[in-house]
């Protein structure tokens, strides 16, 4: 998914890959840091905590949660969310066949599932063997079973659903390409407690991660059908059934729109009465969470780290970060591994279409500048290459420094390197001579405007005029980046947060050619497609693969957890060899809690606070 | 020939220059001394005249000024100079108005923000006036048609929420420009905005003025001596008109000014790294509890500098219309 700011803040949103929909966006942003000794090389500051060693077990059980939220939930449909404030209330309320651990971003552990996946034939086939003993809550009641998850992922391709990540993962399933939410060919189920997914070819193993994700928490058929018939579906936004440990306050007849949830002011979580622990990895120690929406970003952050068992379950406000670091360092959590940024190059049209000229504006552009801007070390990390840490093939693709090349080895800049690579793209002086103006497109609000300046600074160094705009984050994205026939030159505040540790989750749909679509485009840079856009007005359609295109396609077929990472760690080197972009920051999110609260980060989930595991002190 | 054209000093004015006349002498003079009499002697229009001098020297001589001063430019970019959290640092004797979270000096940026406010203000107002003027010449010359046409034009363009529709079109023509890059963004998008909304008042105005100066005896005298139309207007029409043409073009300076900062406020002026006032003030806003003087120096600069205009246009209508009330 795209990554998401809105004023201050990174709204860590969950995207998926979004060829269909361009729901998350990226922008810029976003309190990351990297946990320690990053390569940033600023001034030697104590790493905030970074929620690792979490103690899931023997937390106090009992009493209420406030948590406030300046943002507002997108939505609370399992089928639909894909936003990581969402998640958090997901999570806590559906059990999808797997969740991962809190303490990690790549431990799968079977939820709704009774035990791990079995892949076989080749790769072609995965079967999964759900739980007995899991109930709706009311008004439905009754236990869930496989059919239930077969449902639920069957809507998912309803057009009154219009799941966002449907189309990136689900596609694998025999028959999905053509479903509109009636039964998929490809899955069965053979008795209550079995589903069987028959792929169309051997991507098991990445698969396997996508029954991760909200989508597979099972839905009841007879209580949601109805609702999924209106346009868009009223399952989730008037009504839900949930088999989580808490349900959203509702009615005898499971309505919760002004009862547990107004939105823009509050939601409320109750225990779900038919959730039954012994079936649950998750503890449950609060009895209720009270969420407040809206309100100022540094106001809240000042009510949560001064008051009591409450926190913040969005990003807080800069300043808000640096008070906590300095006088509440015990109730700030940064978490690495919330996403990434990069400055987006026109690989096919315009001056950046030269390889040597996007590699002097990786070797001019003042990373460290914009890791300060974007509110220091403490949150972000200068980005080295483009699969960012705890996710797989992250070391194998070079960890922190990444590759060893002249123009990623000085991240404060260097303009000996650059003019070397404008002499190799054949500017005799070293700096561009041409008339062409590079069109800059960033992201309005703080820090997002900053950390754009910095890299128009850059281009300019290089020689070049730009015309520099900024922009709303969504135009920016829908309008603008998003849009190849509008042949934006860099776009500086486009950012990406993984779906789950799988790099395919990371690069397949921001740098792969054949992906380019005309409207709502992720591979903002139209890398590794040739021919784009002489066939304006369609995906890609066949034809000669690209170089980095083909080994996209070799490592998306690869099995085997070590190996996917080995082959997707050498696309991402294919990447920087040809600096398709400019990777500036590794993002870590910051996040906030009350000093009598013992909050647990999900660290799968840009570490927002898990309502499962957190308790009271 | 004009209204006016010499005019005898009034009873009540004589002991101003008291010391220069023989006694009982009567002296002619005209209206641009008469103007002048009356301007200098208003200090507060005097000196507001003299700072509006100081800022069109400082816009002018900006890059020496900074120079002189020991200053970075205005777009050099230093984040040595922010903390660890990218707060930046307060004012010093390397930097008197601090710098902002690039690191850019922001005293640089507040003598290179005159420029754009007096631009927009002064170049902005000129269009939009000579548009209202030339509109307002042949609107109240030849009534009828073209009167109809445009005034119920104007009613039109005043009826629009100018602030909405300067957004409007300003995000518009962010990226590319509109009218086929007629319309550049940055100053040239808000100088269109300006001159679309702006010609409106002095039109009106100037629409009315002509309505009854056409009717005066010196445009029968031009016309039975065969002038044309476009001398009657030009020349014996028009020279009538220039005191309240400069009393309310003075008053639209400030006007324009601050609606370059409320469209660089809000995003969608002048674009970075040119300094403008309005826009570091926006910047500013997130974090104007600690970093108060990213916000403040160019507040300030902003409010003198419209106050400034704003005293002077006061001064200019009192000394060019004495007999109007107060």
């Amino acid at each position: 998914m795209k990554v998401t700011i809105r004023g201050l803040v990174l709204a860590g949103l969950l995207c998926g890959l979004a060829f269909a929909l361009a729901a998350c966006g990226g922008s810029s942003s976003s309190n990351s840091g990297s946990s320690g000794a990053s390569s940033s090389g600023s001034s030697g500051l104590k790493p905030a905590l970074d929620g690792s060693g979490q103690n899931l077990t023997n937390g106090k059980k009992g009493g209420t949660l406030t948590v406030y939220d300046h943002e507002d939930f997108s939505h609370l449909d399992p089928g639909q969310s894909y936003f990581s404030l969402d998640y958090e209330v997901i999570y806590a309320t559906q059990r999808p066949l797997y969740q991962f651990s809190p303490d990690s971003s790549t431990k799968e552990v079977p939820d709704f599932a009774s035990g791990p996946p079995t892949v076989t034939d080749g790769g072609k086939t995965v079967t999964v063997h759900v739980r007995s003993g899991v109930k709706f809550s009311p008004p439905v009641n009754r236990a869930a079973t496989s059919k239930d998850v077969a449902y639920a992922i069957e809507r998912g391709a309803n057009p009154n659903v219009s799941n966002p990540y449907f189309p990136a993962y689900f596609k694998y399933i025999q028959g999905a390409d053509k479903a509109t939410g009636g039964p998929i060919s490809g899955i069965s189920t053979p008795d209550n407690n079995t589903i069987v997914f028959h792929l169309t070819g051997p991507y098991g193993t990445f698969f396997v991660g996508a029954l991760s994700l909200p989508l597979t928490a099972p839905v009841p058929k007879e209580f949601a059908a109805p609702l999924d018939a209106k346009k868009p579906t009223a399952y989730g936004a008037s009504s839900l059934a949930e088999t989580g440990p808490y349900m959203v306050k509702s009615d005898s007849k499971g309505k919760f729109i002004g009862i547990g949830y107004q939105p823009g002011k509050s939601a409320t979580l109750v225990r779900n009465p038919n959730w039954d622990p012994k079936t649950d990895f998750r503890p449950a120690y609060l009895d209720q969470i009270n969420i407040n929406i809206g309100g100022d970003p540094n106001v809240i952050g000042r009510q949560v780290l001064t008051g009591s068992h409450v926190l913040q379950n969005d990003t807080p406000a800069g300043p808000i970060v640096k008070l906590a670091y300095q006088k509440y360092y015990n109730q700030l959590v940064a978490v690495p591994g919330a996403g990434d940024h990069y400055v987006a190059l026109n690989n096919h049209t315009g001056p950046f279409s030269n390889v040597n000229v996007r590699k002097a504006l990786w070797a001019a552009l003042d990373r460290e500048a914009m890791i300060k801007a974007d509110g220091g070390q403490v949150v972000a990390q200068v980005a080295t290459h483009f699969i960012y840490p705890t996710s797989a093939g992250y070391s194998q693709s070079g960890g922190d420094h990444g590759p060893n090349v002249d123009y990623n080895n000085y991240p404060a800049g260097n303009a000996t390197v650059a003019a070397k690579y404008m002499k190799l793209a054949g500017y005799s002086t070293g700096k561009y001579t041409g008339s062409a103006t590079v069109k800059v497109v960033g992201s309005t609000g703080d820090p997002a405007d900053k950390t754009a300046a910095i890299l128009n600074h850059a281009v300019q160094s290089l020689g070049f005029k730009t015309n520099f705009t900024l922009v709303d984050q969504s135009v920016m994205y829908t309008k603008y980046c998003g849009d190849p026939k509008q042949e934006i030159d860099a776009c500086p505040n486009v950012g990406w947060i993984r779906d789950w540790a799988d790099p395919q989750t990371l690069l397949d749909p921001t740098f792969a050619g054949y992906n380019i679509v005309p409207t709502d485009n992720s591979n903002w840079g139209q890398v590794g497609y040739p021919d784009w856009p002489k066939a304006a007005g369609g995906p890609y359609t066949g034809g000669p693969l690209t170089p980095i295109d083909q080994e996209m396609k070799a490592a998306e077929k690869t099995v085997g957890d070590t190996a996917r990472a080995a082959a997707w760690a050498k696309v991402d080197n294919m990447l920087v060899s040809q600096a398709v972009a400019v990777p500036w920051v590794f993002d870590k999110q910051a996040n906030i809690e009350a000093k009598d609260v013992r909050g647990i980060n999900d660290l799968w989930n840009i570490g927002s606070w898990d309502y499962d595991f957190t308790s009271l002190k | 020939m004009s209204v006016g054209a010499s005019e005898l000093l009034v009873e009540g004015e004589a002991t101003l220059d008291a010391v220069e006349l023989a006694p009982g002498e009567i002296t002619a003079r005209s209206p641009g001394q008469l103007f002048w009499r009356r301007f200098r002697a208003d200090r507060v229009a005097m000196v507001s005249a003299g700072f509006i001098v100081l800022l069109i020297l400082i816009a002018i001589f900006a890059p020496l000024i900074v120079k002189l001063l020991g200053l970075p430019g205005p777009a050099v970019q230093n984040t040595n100079l922010t903390d660890a959290f990218g707060t930046p640092l307060g004012p010093s004797a390397a930097h008197p108005f601090g710098v902002d979270p690039l690191g850019e000096d922001v005293l640089s940026r507040v003598i290179y923000g005159t420029r754009v406010s007096l631009e927009v203000g002064i170049i902005g107002t000129f269009m939009a006036t000579v548009v209202g003027v030339v509109l307002g010449l042949i609107a109240g010359f030849y009534r009828g048609g073209p009167d109809t046409i445009i005034s119920r034009f104007a009613d039109i363009v005043l009826s629009f929420p100018i602030l909405l529709l300067g957004i409007g079109i300003a995000a518009a023509c962010a990226v590319n420009g509109c009218l086929g890059g007629l319309i550049q963004p940055g100053v040239p998008t808000i100088l269109a905005i300006i001159v679309i909304s702006g010609w409106t008042y002095i039109f009106r105005i100037t629409r009315g003025q002509v309505l009854s100066l056409r009717e005066k005896e010196f445009v029968e005298a031009a016309r039975s001596l065969g002038a044309s139309n476009k001398r009657i207007m030009f020349k014996e029409i028009l020279p009538n008109l220039v005191a309240p043409i400069i009393v309310y073009a003075s008053l639209l300076i400030p006007t324009n000014i601050l609606f370059e900062a409320a469209l660089s406020f809000l995003g969608v002026g002048v674009k970075p790294p040119t300094a403008s006032w309005g826009q570091m003030i926006a910047d500013a806003t997130p974090t104007f509890d600690t970093v108060w003087w990213y916000m403040l120096f160019p507040g300030i600069a902003l409010l003198l500098t419209v106050l400034a205009f704003n005293l002077v246009g006061d001064g200019l209508q009192d000394a060019l219309n004495p007999k109007a009330d107060r």
